[in-house]
């Protein structure tokens, strides 16, 4: 039983639309498995993803292209407590996560 | 939630963007098609708790502009597509994955079998999520 999801590529078209990712620090709330995040993180600064689910984070990490290591983040960490500095970001994305 | 959205506006630059993506429950249609046809065979059933969060993240998006830390610029609508082989697939999915805030009757479920049964050889079945897309600016 596996579903495909989206795969037309909608949410993707959209997200673009709405944010330019391009040379952007990103903050990704309830980034998962980082489904979306290798959407968009190639375009950005610097991505960071953050999800409490300490497996999701495992496989977004295996997932991560060699390419993308310098630049592309995750933290084990929820929404109420985000280890940053005041204005460290221009985008944050809620994932599904609201 | 509201708690989490004031942190997210602490991190956030002055004219930073914040991006709300989400499923909304708003009885999700259920087709089976192939290459040939598309047919509709019925609708998910949208349970108390899925509405009940979809309005408690609209009450805390709310009540972040209200307390001035987001201005609402842009939103749209967009289907979303998850797409299974069998209809027996989408209804083992329904049950295990989203068992906590939409379901599907009986009627629906035997709609969906056999149209997908007596369908052509590449009948597949998909359903389609209705997603929301918003963007706010931070304000500082």
């Amino acid at each position: 039983m596996s579903a495909r999801k989206d795969p037309e590529g909608n949410e993707t078209k959209h997200l673009h639309q709405f944010a330019d990712f391009a040379g952007k620090r990103v903050l990704e709330i309830g980034c998962g498995e980082g489904r979306l995040t290798w959407r968009y993180a190639s375009a950005s600064a610097l991505t960071v993803g953050l999800d409490p689910d300490k497996n999701a984070l495992r496989v977004a990490r295996i997932d991560r292209p060699s390419d993308l290591a310098d630049k592309v983040h995750f933290i084990n960490s929820h929404a109420e407590t985000i280890p940053f500095h005041k204005e460290t970001f221009d985008i944050a994305l809620l994932a599904w996560s609201l | 939630m509201v708690h989490a959205l004031g942190e997210i506006h602490r991190v956030l630059a002055s004219g930073g963007v914040l991006i709300d993506l989400r499923p909304l429950c708003d009885r999700w249609s259920i087709e089976v098609f192939s290459a040939r046809e598309t047919r509709h065979t019925g609708h998910i059933t949208d349970l108390p708790p899925g509405l009940e969060d979809d309005t408690a993240a609209n009450r805390a998006m709310h009540q972040a502009e209200i307390n001035g830390w987001f201005i609402r610029e842009k939103e749209a609508f967009f289907p979303l597509h998850y797409v299974w082989d069998t209809a027996s697939d989408m209804e083992k999915w329904i049950d295990e994955e989203w068992v906590d805030f939409v379901g599907l009757d009986e009627e629906t479920r035997r709609a969906t079998r056999s149209t997908w049964a007596l369908g052509d050889a590449d009948s597949r079945v998909r359903v389609k999520v209705k997603m929301l897309l918003t963007r706010y600016r931070a304000i500082k």
